[in-house]
């Protein structure tokens, strides 16, 4: 594993009416921003917008990368995603 | 303030709507600052701001009031404005070429950064009786004092966050008589809010089990609302350590 930039696994859990992924698990560099992997899921799920949340306790800051919130809310050695439609209760 | 009355935890099975009770907007707003005080030294304190009761209530009723931490300095930025330079573009499929120029420096682009860069807000967060939630009131203006109007603050709005703000009605900015200033401010409108909190909480069936420190609900709450502001949440925030000492961070089960 690169030291330098390591990889991390994101697991995308839907909640309420959201759709879910055919591929509910992603790698991604440490490296990156939240909103990139926001930025995956919209274009997943052709949304233009999404209510992402981690360990049913927040919503991370798009700003922050990956791997700290990895380091911070891990669980089981992967980084736990849920996200819901914003639409359909707005 | 009032003292803790209950012991702090709200019962978040079956039926639990999403909403906070006065008493325990007491606890979880003085949890709350508590926290941000200690862990956010960089940015303004939170002070809650008594209103004096008038003389026809009786001194044994809880003294009303509201969170508040003023003249939050706040960088706008312009859209396309990326400072990140550590990015890595080994993803095929995302577009990072806002990040490709990181060590060109642009006196111009500077210079319009600037232009844009001085904000200053006013936060307060104030119970709503009616909707039985947290609301945002915030102000904002320039260093010379002149008042922002709502155009030059959603200018100022993160892009990725304006997206939220255009499309759903949880974001939706109005202008309000402060409940207890009695002048214009803007607020986020909490018709929406109880629900995306109680989707939030009880996605997590252990979550559901256990109940809810209060003081994670209005973590929780201030995590989606301080984005339109690009305010980060300490991490240590996240994992509060509730009146028994347990460690939240981390402790949710994996269910997999």
């Amino acid at each position: 594993m690169d030291s330098e930039d390591p990889k991390v696994l994101i697991y995308f859990k839907a909640t309420g009416d959201a759709p879910i992924l055919k591929d509910s698990k992603i790698k991604a560099s440490g490296s990156n921003r939240f909103v990139k992997v926001i930025d995956h899921l919209c274009r997943q799920l052709r949304r233009e917008t999404l209510f992402v949340y981690i360990n049913s306790a927040f919503s991370p800051n798009p700003d922050e990368l990956v791997i700290d919130l990895y380091k911070n809310f891990g669980v089981g050695g992967k980084l736990v995603v849920n996200y819901a439609s914003s639409m359909a209760w707005g | 303030m009032t003292n803790p009355s209950n012991h702090g935890r709200i019962d978040t099975k079956s039926s639990w709507d999403g909403t906070l009770s006065w008493d325990e907007f007491c606890i979880a707003a003085r949890a709350f600052m508590e926290q941000w005080n200690r862990f956010n030294a960089d940015l303004p304190p939170f002070s809650w701001v008594p209103r004096p009761n008038p003389p026809w209530i009786p001194p044994s009723s809880q003294s009303e009031g509201y969170l508040s931490v003023d003249n939050v300095l706040i960088f706008g930025r312009t859209e396309e404005t990326c400072k990140k330079g550590d990015d890595k573009e080994e993803e095929e499929e995302e577009e990072f070429s806002c990040c490709d120029n990181d060590n060109v420096v642009d006196p111009a682009m500077l210079a319009q950064t600037d232009e844009v860069s001085s904000h200053h807000y006013d936060f307060n967060i104030i119970y709503n009786v009616s909707y039985r939630v947290p609301v945002l009131y915030f102000r904002a203006y320039l260093s010379d004092g002149q008042v922002l109007g709502l155009d030059d603050i959603i200018k100022s709005i993160p892009s990725s966050t304006k997206r939220l703000l255009m499309e759903s009605k949880w974001t939706f900015i109005t202008q309000e008589d402060h409940p207890y200033l009695n002048r214009p401010w803007f607020t986020l409108h909490p018709c929406g809010t109880s629900e995306w909190l109680k989707m939030l909480f009880n996605s997590d069936p252990a979550r559901a089990q256990g109940g809810l420190s209060v003081a994670q609900y209005l973590v929780a709450w201030f995590s989606v609302v301080g984005q339109l502001f690009d305010l980060k949440i300490p991490f240590e925030m996240m994992g509060y350590v509730d009146e028994s000492g347990r460690q939240h961070k981390n402790t949710i089960t994996d269910s997999s």
